[in-house]
């Protein structure tokens, strides 16, 4: 008995020194590299992640002071075929905000080029069904892109790639020597997912105060015709131009009907775009002009004014791993003295034009596991703003853990950012993924 | 694209008392053989992340490269396959030898779809936060320093580089060891002002791979931290024939699957 004791402790000394000795070998042994995986064709990642967020003071018309509650799995399921993909991706969480179960399918397309079907097929790309669309240059300023948000999940302080919500559409690209071509088609028009009084309660104009209805949209006052978006696009050396068009309808029910009852309106763009290197940083610059083709006089109080979009911006690296940037974005109303001369409520509506000036900063420090970004947006015409603050912490790949804060300021309680006032909140995630 | 990694910018101008060795012609041959392998070539890759607390992360991605001539421009793309939460992120590089003109640098974020222009950087910032710069990836250029043979042995030469605009970089100076027999820069150790050598990069493993001989595994080590990051590469091919249209924004949204697999 005794001896073999002796000799199982010898044979863990040789172990461990032979570990020891082999150590910089076994550094790296990594583990797999996923090749039996490629084998498999398919691929399955995803997370479970917790959420909290509260509100910094009450709202009168809000019983709830959470603004976020999600307990949330991501799946995500890629399927490569010969020279395309399949995949998937869908968000199952409960909502203790609203005390809801939900499920997102955030993707479930196939993305493909047509070189099987002749000669002429390799120069173009096509992705089908559920997706996450995005074009433009602006930084959580978008005037070109019509795709739909989910101000709510911004507001509230969810993971940046929820401000952007999925549609059911095809994209068509076509690359070319003159130039690529995006066009994409929605069959059913898709609203962003609009602030409507279920987390955060919004101005009334008629009520003359905040109101959080929770409302929702429904057929026949949420139009069922497609939305149709193009992108031209080309590189010039450091340079890059685009031009935009879109045909659909407002993707936010500002407008009413003659029953008082929001809903969406016709609405047309087009516009263009360039970004480019400019001294020690990236400049870019975008315009819209917004046709709201049912009010084509502004003489309509119950549909938005047609209106140009103006955006500049600047950003560049200001220190090592710390970067900063400014955006200076215009928007005018095409008929103010129409607008006014009709509403109910003139005294609630904006001036002629709305004037945000954004600046982020933005650090990585540890190695890059932690990031810091803040991002204000000022208006000086409405004198109100919104400042987003987040920090991010990921020193292994198996979790992140973030936090930070919404503040949403300003003078007058109807202005777009201050009539949010009582939905400044902070936040905390913890994300797994396996 | 493996020699990429070890890259070292060399360019000569002094005349080395040591031997009549053409220090100008030697540093360039070692850039050419460590970044320039062929006119072009695709590699999986992966990097294994050790902070000084033994914590490890790690990187597994695919890169294209492909040169517009030797010693000049180059063009890359980088497909991150893992972790969770870097899959299917890409990176794009147009990199620019010429001194006055910046890398133009681009990052698709999957989650968004966003093509993401990124602002010319410090290119001695981490590289995905290892402790790879992003200048040990892309090549540092050969102009930004000046070199001369500080030794030279039976099987290598030792030379010092000192760079031209001092304020620009973290160390003082480096020493590079460039094989003589396969030209590749093999040890690069990096000194701050007091003479202490903080930094270390080296090629742990060389093969010959088409012909080229290639850095397979190399790592890069923070002397004074005691932190280090491992990187090793696999199914290394050069000469593929890879277009240009492959390195462009159609790519960063629908990754070419013909070059990855």
């Amino acid at each position: 008995m005794g001896k073999l004791r002796k000799l199982s402790v010898l044979a863990l000394c040789l172990g461990l020194s032979s570990t020891m000795a082999f150590s910089q070998d076994d550094d790296w042994d990594m583990g797999d590299w996923g090749e039996e995986e490629e084998a498999k064709a398919y691929q399955i990642t995803g997370f479970i992640e917790g959420a909290l967020g509260t509100r910094l003071s009450s709202d009168p018309v809000i019983d709830s002071e959470g603004t976020l509650r999600d307990l949330r799995a991501q799946i995500q399921v890629d399927y490569d075929l010969a020279a395309s993909r399949l995949q998937f991706s869908a968000d199952a969480y409960y909502d203790g905000v609203l005390q809801q179960s939900k499920l997102q399918v955030r993707e479930a397309f196939w993305q493909g080029n047509l070189d099987s079907v002749g000669d002429w097929g390799k120069n173009f790309d096509v992705k089908i069904g559920q997706q996450i669309l995005t074009w433009g240059t602006g930084d959580y300023i978008f005037l070109n892109d019509m795709f739909p948000k989910d101000y709510q999940s911004f507001f509230s302080g969810r993971d940046d790639e929820y401000l952007k919500a999925p549609s059911l559409s095809a994209k068509i690209s076509g690359f070319f020597d003159w130039a690529n071509v995006d066009f994409v088609v929605t069959p059913k028009f898709t609203p962003d997912n609009y602030i409507n009084g279920d987390y955060f309660s919004f101005f009334s104009p008629m009520a003359g105060q905040n109101i959080a209805p929770g409302f929702d949209v429904k057929s026949p006052l949420k139009p069922d015709s497609p939305e149709y978006a193009i992108r031209i696009y080309k590189s010039v050396g450091p340079t890059e131009y685009a031009a935009y068009f879109y045909d659909g309808f407002h993707k936010s029910p500002n407008s009413a009907t003659p029953l008082g009852e929001p809903t969406f309106s016709e609405l047309q763009v087009v516009g263009a775009s360039m970004i480019t290197t400019l001294g020690p940083g990236l400049f870019n610059a975008e315009f819209a002009l917004y046709d709201s083709k049912e009010d084509s006089e502004g003489t309509n109080p119950l549909i938005p004014n047609s209106q140009q979009r103006w955006l500049i911006g600047y950003k560049q690296e200001l220190a090592k791993n710390f970067t900063g940037s400014v955006q200076w974005y215009l928007e005018r109303n095409d008929d103010y003295d129409a607008l006014i001369a009709n509403s109910p409520a003139p005294q609630f509506e904006i001036g002629r034009s709305r004037i945000w000036i954004t600046q982020r900063l933005m650090y990585r420090a540890l190695q890059q596991t932690l990031t810091l970004s803040g991002f204000n947006f000022f208006s000086t015409t409405d004198q109100d703003g919104y400042f987003k603050f987040s920090a991010d912490y990921s020193p292994t790949d198996d979790w992140r853990l973030s936090g930070g804060f919404n503040i949403f300021y300003g003078d007058e309680p109807f202005t777009f950012f201050n009539q949010f006032e009582d939905a400044s909140n902070v936040f905390v995630r913890y994300r797994y993924f396996y | 694209m493996k020699k990429q990694i070890l890259g070292l910018a060399l360019v000569a101008l002094s005349f080395s008392s040591l031997a009549s060795v053409d220090v100008d012609a030697l540093v360039k041959e070692a850039e050419k053989v460590a970044y320039y392998a062929g006119d072009d070539g695709r590699s999986d890759a992966r990097m294994m992340i050790v902070d000084s607390q033994g914590r490890k992360q790690l990187r597994q991605f695919t890169i294209l490269r492909r040169d517009s001539q030797d010693n000049g421009d180059q063009q890359m793309m980088v497909f991150f396959s893992r972790p969770a939460d870097v899959k299917d992120f890409v990176f794009r590089v147009e990199k620019h030898t010429a001194l006055d003109v910046d890398d133009d640098r681009w990052m698709y974020a999957p989650g968004l779809d966003l093509v993401n222009r990124i602002s010319a950087g410090d290119k001695r910032t981490s590289f995905v936060g290892s402790h790879f710069f992003y200048e040990d990836v892309s090549g540092r250029a050969i102009s930004e320093d000046d070199f001369t043979l500080a030794e030279e042995t039976d099987t290598s030469y030792v030379l010092k580089a000192v760079p031209k605009v001092p304020d620009s970089v973290e160390f003082e100076y480096y020493m590079v060891t460039i094989d003589k027999e396969t030209k590749l820069p093999v040890l690069i150790d990096f000194y701050n002002k007091g003479d202490t050598n903080y930094r270390r990069v080296e090629a742990v493993k060389i093969e010959t791979i088409e012909g080229f001989p290639t850095v397979v595994r190399s790592k890069v080590s923070d002397l004074a931290n005691d932190a280090y990051t491992l990187m090793e590469f696999r199914n290394i091919k050069y000469n593929v024939g890879l277009e240009d249209d492959v390195f462009s924004e159609r790519s960063l949204r629908n990754p070419p699957r013909k070059w990855l697999d």
